[in-house]
């Protein structure tokens, strides 16, 4: 009597009686010698070529923090002297070729902090009107300032890098006169940023119409439509150095992209060996909390700027594997016969 | 019936109360319990007789759901959060909704719970959903109703307390009721009561003559009165009331008139009674409570485990805690980006919350759906094994629970029932030796293998030469011939005409299979009226008369019947132990030593034996002993003792005829299970109600204990003797104590009350640790459930225990995992089991190759959950050394909460449902894997730690390679910077692949962001990371391949060379033949100088003899009460009368 005694006959399938052919490898060291080799043998020309492609990428850094009183931007560190220019001079050795990025590096700088992170709106960003005028409580203690919403409200914005800097090339030792380098202010943001992410506010009237109501950020000195002067349609949210900058790194030491100094023609390098000069409107404060600014330039391989780690990393573990190879051959050829089945009984 | 309604529902130690009704010491044990339970006030209930609409009780549907559709939501809900792992998680998305505490969203954590929610609910409704339709068959089944002058046909929940219920042969009772009226002689009738108490042999009910005169002279529409009886309980066998009938005098009725609820009435055409109680008032529902909770080993460890990262999380959100303490103390009043002077600086509770709600997936969310998935798909693997599918009853094995899957592959100690597990409880007559020959001792070839056949045909005795002897009048022919006419005379049988064939209804299965072993040698007993025996012999009737029945009990070990023979000679035929007869015999008797040699073998082989003799009385010596006989009869008090003292003056001077040996059926291929189970150390111990005899018969003929293995008995009367003998016997084993010894251990239930005392339970213990083979007898199915308890308790070490009855519930439920045999009458085992198999043999397959997998699989799923979270979720820790300790999350929130319920849901599935440690071949024909897994080195504390650390050390790989190669944010062709999530979509992806690769798997759907997929540093370090976390790994499995290798590691390479695959059957059929050869212990003779006399050195005796004892009627009422030669033509006429007459 009962519900178990109902006729309940399962398909006689592979699955169910659990007969699915299975590869079983069994690892040991005969029969997997040859992978640690064949990985000590794959990673290692990979290791040097990686290796030696960044090596060939040209980079050149200048610290331009001005906390050595030798350096001729240590005037600057007082925040009394505002605005305050200072010039550095520096030698490229060997010539820049294609395409030159301009960074700026900061250093002990914690863009990655949860509290700075989320201080922003992304709505506000994307053009929202009414996150526009009513900035996400994210954005405090940055998000009114005199009854007026900030746009763009938030910590991040707050802070956005401020420095200017221009680069002069000596073309002449003799001659002193400065040959301004082009930095190109546009193509440094991600597309998606610029046409997806960030979006002015709707509307066809002028964009300070459009910002109209709101105020710039405290830190700021100027509103956000009116931070690119020479360009009209780099101005606002889509203003492509402070999309730059509201991307935040992920570590305290980071780099940003700066300019452009695009590729003339062929034959004439981009950056000529010889000396420079780097005029720096020197505004950001990063004295306080013993931050470091630098300037970078380099150029870029296909594997983008240069990092010797991965070639490095590549080549270690390459070595390891290929030495653990070794190891195990020695101890596999020393204990050979004293593994055998015979412990086995029926 | 279906659904589980288990008995019992005290804690199992305070008393199973579902005990036989003749097992006295047991009857004992109740009555301190009802005296205890007297105590209270008793409330009385009163019914009225066929007017159901005065009585106002519950009614008579049963409902055994979970939930009903209103308090579904409720009670899941509860039952869910009261998993501590699933409140951890209600708790942290409530966290996640104070505004500012989450680091990574306020619905991280609700999404997957939900998810989890959801699809545990649907499994609840669907299981649900099952247990509803299975109580609307039980109560939409049909019962003959007398209401209003006339029988209704009514569905069971219609019936009411007070209704007349009529109840045919083979139908179930819907009710509890009180016996009125039966078809039967003396208004008797029998009920099958094997769902209640797991007894095979039928039970007598009788109606109190009154009141079945009334009925049969009255009208049904006439009866009119009122019963008075207490509230329900669940004693089944207590039961008091009275029943007032309007103008007689009371009538007192007791559990003699009690027909329960659950029962099956058999060979009784029809009854007739008063339903008392109904629906969740009856007995059988009384004692329905839940099965416990059982949690396998794992299980607890795991729940250790999770704790164990609790507290690990605790201490990282700690530890990050005092970081953002000194980090804000050294930088954060300097920071002025980070517009911090305007806020209040958080405190501690707050940041730790933070930390607490950033670093909670560790405990990893999916692992209770994955398990409670991979053991439900395990759990259906065990169902769908038709390798444990039973052709002839058409049943498969069925897990009934799945939380236990894995503690099949740990199985240390196995009980096991005898009847009806080990053994088919199906007797046949297989051998005899008759004046000193030997008869049926030829093998045949039914024995196994082709079951069908011999389960058809009960006997088995087939020796031709017995009756060529016979008819060609060898000089034993007249012996034969007397030694088969007892057969036929000399038992209780009652014969049952069947068209042309004879049934035989007995309550002695070995009386039956004597009688139907003399039917088939031409001796057939044909009638029984009150005072005569009729049988045929070669187409002559006989006809003896029966002077009187000397009974069977399990002291005189023996049953005599004197005769008229038809020649008008007085005889006395008697069968019983080869002790008590062999102590009887005449000086004249012939063939004893021949007998004898005879029944040593008998007994070797594990047969059941009894001696045959008989005397001739004079009518002088007979008189006398009817005078001394009647006297006897007359005494009230101890009228049994003396009727037994009377017996002996007449059992005398017997002449020795033969013996019978009877088998007691094992169920097939039980010897090779048993030898395999032993090699894969499992130490079997078998508890039985049974006697003592009976049980070392079976351990004889299902190899556990050989002829030359020394057998310690305990049967000790006294508290002191007991423990003396265990104490002399510890002595002797000396430092043997506690190794296995080739020794069997057989005590009785009652020295066992005494050894289970607390004084010397540890020892009793130990010696029975040093014991091969362990038999416990007579136990009372508490004492079951004690014995499993107390090696639960002292062992670690998991227990098994395996039954068929509802006498082995006690101990199925006690036992780490219970094991039920179904297909027999009972469903009680199954019904409180967690796996229910057909056959004993199947556990074979059960453990060794289910359990050793589904272990396996459980806990690598275990770790490999562990592992995988620990590796995403510690890379926050090392995040926060970078960002100040402010909590922030490297990754998108979706990535998070997609991690375990999307990204990585599928290897550790894979790995619960797919891997294997060894083909099902190795693990059958190297029974001793199973001792890998036995001591669950597999899975403790310690390879969790292992697995953490090697998570810890991934993590630390995975966080700080991309990071050193995103170093300079100039990773991308057009040299533009990134931001901290496109680091964290590196590192996410590494995982991911790290985490699959881990499972040796191929790659989940995890492809990510265009952006992430263009760079070519992603692909280069996509190759590296992965590849420096698992060399090591690698490395480790290497060496332990190579040079620390087990015997796991031996078999599996052992199979990876074999490129031939054999079938399960072709293995078992290899096995068996090589077990039947080779002896399924290792045969050194014991060394051990056994002391003391409880040791028994010598040749096994073979005598068992079944009957039951102390019942409401005795053997000679109940074959004085049958008249068959009148009955044929009385049922014929109630058959077509359709029982109108009495109405």
């Amino acid at each position: 009597p009962g519900g178990t005694t109902k006729t309940r006959r399962p398909d006689n399938t592979a699955f169910k009686q659990q007969r699915l052919p299975a590869w079983q490898p069994f690892l040991t060291a005969g029969t997997v010698l040859p992978t640690f080799f064949i990985i000590g043998l794959i990673f290692i020309p990979i290791g040097i070529g990686i290796f030696v492609t960044s090596n060939n990428i040209r980079e050149i850094e200048i610290d331009y923090t001005g906390i050595e009183p030798s350096s001729p931007c240590n005037k600057c560190l007082s925040p009394v002297e505002t605005p305050c220019i200072c010039t550095i001079n520096f030698t490229l050795e060997k010539s820049f070729e294609g395409n030159v990025f301009m960074y700026y590096g900061l250093s002990n700088f914690y863009q990655n902090h949860r509290r700075y992170v989320k201080s922003r709106d992304d709505s506000q960003l994307n053009g929202d009107r009414s996150a526009l005028l009513n900035p996400s409580k994210e954005c405090e203690p940055y998000r009114r300032n005199e009854d007026k919403p900030i746009a763009p409200c938030g910590a991040i914005a707050n802070s956005m890098f401020n420095d200017t800097l221009e680069l002069f090339l000596v073309a002449n030792e003799s001659d002193p006169t400065l040959m301004l380098i082009p930095l190109k202010r546009r193509g440094i943001a991600w597309w998606t940023d610029k046409n997806v992410k960030f979006r002015n506010p709707p509307g066809t009237e002028s964009l300070k119409e459009r910002f109209k109501d709101t105020t710039h950020p405290v830190n700021w000195l100027k509103p956000v439509y009116e931070l690119d002067p020479e360009d009209e349609d780099n101005n606002g949210f889509i203003n492509e150095d402070f999309i730059v900058w509201m991307r935040t790194a992920a570590l305290p030491t980071f780099r940003k992209l700066y300019r452009l100094i695009e590729r003339k023609n062929d034959l004439h390098p981009t950056l000529p060996a010889g000396r420079y000069y780097l005029n720096i409107t020197y505004n950001y404060p990063v004295h306080s909390f013993d931050g470091r600014k630098r300037m970078i330039l380099s150029t870029v391989s296909w594997m983008g700027g240069k990092n010797p780690f991965l070639g490095i990393a590549y080549i270690t573990i390459g070595s390891i594997s290929f030495l653990l190879g070794v190891v195990l051959l020695v101890i596999n050829h020393k204990y050979r016969n004293s593994s055998n089945t015979a412990d086995i009984t029926i | 019936m279906s659904r589980s309604w288990l008995l019992c529902g005290m804690k199992p130690l305070q008393g199973s109360t579902h005990f036989s009704l003749g097992n006295q010491k047991v009857e004992k044990r109740m009555g301190c319990q009802q005296s205890l339970q007297s105590s209270e006030v008793l409330k009385v209930r009163t019914i009225y007789i066929n007017d159901p609409l005065k009585n106002t009780f519950c009614t008579n549907s049963i409902s055994t759901t979970k939930y009903s559709k209103w308090s579904f939501l409720p009670r899941y809900l509860y039952l869910q959060f009261s998993k501590a792992a699933n409140a951890f998680f209600l708790f942290i998305t409530i966290l996640q909704q104070i505004p500012g505490v989450s680091p990574i969203g306020q619905y991280t954590t609700l999404l997957p719970l939900l998810v989890i929610l959801a699809i545990s609910g649907i499994k609840e409704v669907v299981e649900d959903y099952k247990r509803y339709m299975a109580d609307k068959v039980v109560n939409s089944k049909t019962t003959s109703v007398f209401r209003q002058n006339s029988w209704h046909v009514i569905k069971w929940h219609e019936v009411n307390v007070g209704d007349i219920v009529k109840t045919l042969n083979e139908e179930f009772l819907p009710a509890d009721m009180i016996l009125i009226s039966s078809s039967e002689p003396q208004s008797m009738c029998y009920v099958a009561t094997a769902n209640l108490d797991g007894e095979t042999n039928l039970k007598i009910r009788q109606a109190s003559l009154e009141v079945a005169g009334i009925i049969k002279e009255g009208q049904l529409v006439n009866l009119d009165g009122k019963i008075e009886c207490e509230e329900p309980d669940r004693q089944f066998n207590n039961f008091v009331g009275t029943l007032y009938l309007r103008g007689k005098s009371p009538i007192s009725v007791g559990p003699d008139q009690m027909l329960l609820r659950g029962t099956q009435l058999k060979n009784t055409q029809w009854i007739i009674g008063v339903v008392i109680y109904t629906g969740f008032e009856t007995k059988l529902m009384q004692n329905s409570v839940k099965s416990p909770l059982k949690r396998s080993q794992v299980e607890k460890v795991t729940n250790m485990q999770i704790l164990i990262l609790l507290l690990l999380l605790f201490v990282i959100s700690a530890v990050s805690c005092v970081g953002a303490t000194i980090w804000n103390k050294m930088y954060l009043e300097n920071i002025w980006y980070m517009g911090i002077s305007g806020i209040t600086p958080h405190n501690h509770v707050f940041d730790i919350l933070v930390f607490i709600i950033l670093y909670h997936n560790l405990v990893p969310i999916s692992l209770l759906l994955t398990l409670e998935t991979v053991k439900f798909i395990q759990a259906q693997f065990i169902n769908w094994d038709e390798d444990m599918h039973y052709e002839q009853n058409d049943l498969y094995a069925m897990a009934r629970t799945s939380n236990l899957n894995e503690e099949l592959g740990q199985v240390k100690y196995l009980f096991s029932d005898k009847t009806g597990t080990l053994t088919c409880n199906t007797m046949a007559f297989k051998k005899c030796t008759i004046a000193g020959i030997i008869y049926g001792n030829h093998s045949d070839n039914t024995d196994d293998g082709n079951e069908n056949l011999s389960r058809a045909s009960f006997c088995e005795f087939n020796d031709p030469k017995l009756l060529e002897n016979f008819e060609d009048g060898h000089p034993s022919s007249e012996y034969i011939k007397e030694f088969l006419t007892l057969l036929c005379v000399c038992h209780t049988v009652i014969p049952e005409r069947c068209g042309n064939d004879i049934l035989y209804q007995a309550s002695s299965p070995d009386e039956a299979a004597l009688v139907k072993g003399a039917k088939k040698l031409g001796f057939v007993f044909t009638t029984r009226t009150p005072y005569s025996v009729t049988i045929e012999v070669m187409t002559e009737t006989h006809t003896f008369e029966i002077l009187n029945i000397l009974e069977f009990s399990s002291n005189r070990k023996r049953m005599s019947i004197i005769v008229r023979t038809p020649a008008g000679h007085l005889r006395l035929y008697c069968k019983g132990a080869d002790t008590v007869i062999y102590e009887r015999l005449s000086k004249d008797s012939l063939f004893v030593e021949d007998t004898l040699k005879h029944l040593e073998i008998f007994a070797t082989e594990g047969l059941r034996t009894l001696c045959i003799a008989y005397t001739d009385l004079t009518e002088t010596e007979y008189q006398d002993w009817l005078q001394e006989y009647k006297k006897a009869s007359a005494v009230s008090q101890n009228r049994i003792q003396r009727l037994e003292e009377c017996y002996e003056i007449i059992e005398k001077e017997f002449l020795l005829l033969g013996a019978t040996a009877i088998e007691d059926r094992l169920q097939a291929n039980v010897p090779e299970t048993i030898s395999t189970l032993l090699k894969a150390n499992i130490k079997i111990w078998v508890l039985t109600g049974d006697k003592q005899e009976t049980a070392v018969n079976i351990a004889f003929s299902c190899k556990l204990i050989s002829s030359t293995t020394p057998r310690i008995y305990l049967n000790a009367d006294s508290f002191e003797a007991a423990q003396q003998t265990i104490n002399h016997n510890c002595g002797d084993l000396g430092n043997l104590l506690g190794k296995e010894n080739d020794l069997a251990l057989i005590i009785d239930g009652e020295t066992l009350k005494y050894a289970l005392r607390f004084e010397i339970q540890k020892k009793f213990l130990d010696l029975a640790l040093s014991c091969r083979a362990v038999l416990c007898c007579r136990l009372s199915p508490l004492q079951k459930a004690e014995i499993v308890d107390l090696v639960k308790k002292h062992e670690e070490a998991i227990t098994l225990a395996v039954g068929d009855g509802a006498n082995d519930v006690g101990m199925i439920r006690m036992a780490h995992v219970g094991v039920g045999i179904s297909g027999n009458e009972g469903m009680q085992a199954t019904n409180n089991s967690d796996y229910s198999i057909a056959q004993f043999r199947y556990l074979e397959k059960l453990l060794l190759v289910h359990g050793t997998w589904n272990y396996f699989r459980v806990t690598k799923c275990i770790l490999y959950s562990f592992y995988k979270n620990v590796v995403l979720y510690i890379i926050g820790l090392w995040f926060s050394f970078v960002n100040g300790f402010s909590g922030q999350i490297i990754f998108e929130h979706w990535c998070i909460s997609l991690y375990n319920v999307i990204f990585t849901s599928l290897p550790p599935l894979t790995l619960g449902i797919f891997e294997k440690c060894c083909s099902q071949k190795s693990l059958l024909e190297y029974p001793q894997l199973y001792t890998v897994f036995q001591t669950g080195e597999m899975f403790n504390t310690k390879v969790f730690w292992i697995q953490c650390i090697n998570a810890l050390i991934h993590s630390f790989i995975l966080f700080w390679f991309p990071t050193k190669m995103l170093e300079h944010d100039m990773i991308l062709r057009h040299g533009y910077t990134t931001d901290y999530l496109f680091l964290g979509n590196f590192i996410y992806s590494y995982v991911v692949v790290t985490v699959c690769l881990k499972a040796g798997l191929e790659t989940t759907s995890w492809n990510r962001i265009n952006m992430v997929l263009s760079c070519p540093h992603f692909w280069m370090g996509f190759l590296l990371v992965p590849t420096t976390c698992l060399i090591q790994n690698f490395f480790w499995k290497l060496i332990k391949n190579t040079y620390k290798r087990g015997l796991l590691e031996e078999i599996q390479e052992l199979e990876s060379r074999k490129d031939s695959i054999l079938e399960h059957s072709e293995i078992f059929e290899k096995r068996m033949t090589a077990a039947s050869l080779a002896v399924s212990f290792s045969t050194q003779p014991c060394e051990i100088f056994f002391r003391d006399d409880s040791v028994d050195l010598s040749a096994p005796h073979g005598y068992a003899f079944s009957q039951t004892e102390g019942a409401v009627v005795t053997q000679e009422e109940l074959v004085r009460a049958y008249d068959t030669a009148k009955m044929e033509n009385s049922r014929i006429s109630k058959r077509s009368s359709d029982f109108s007459e009495i109405f």
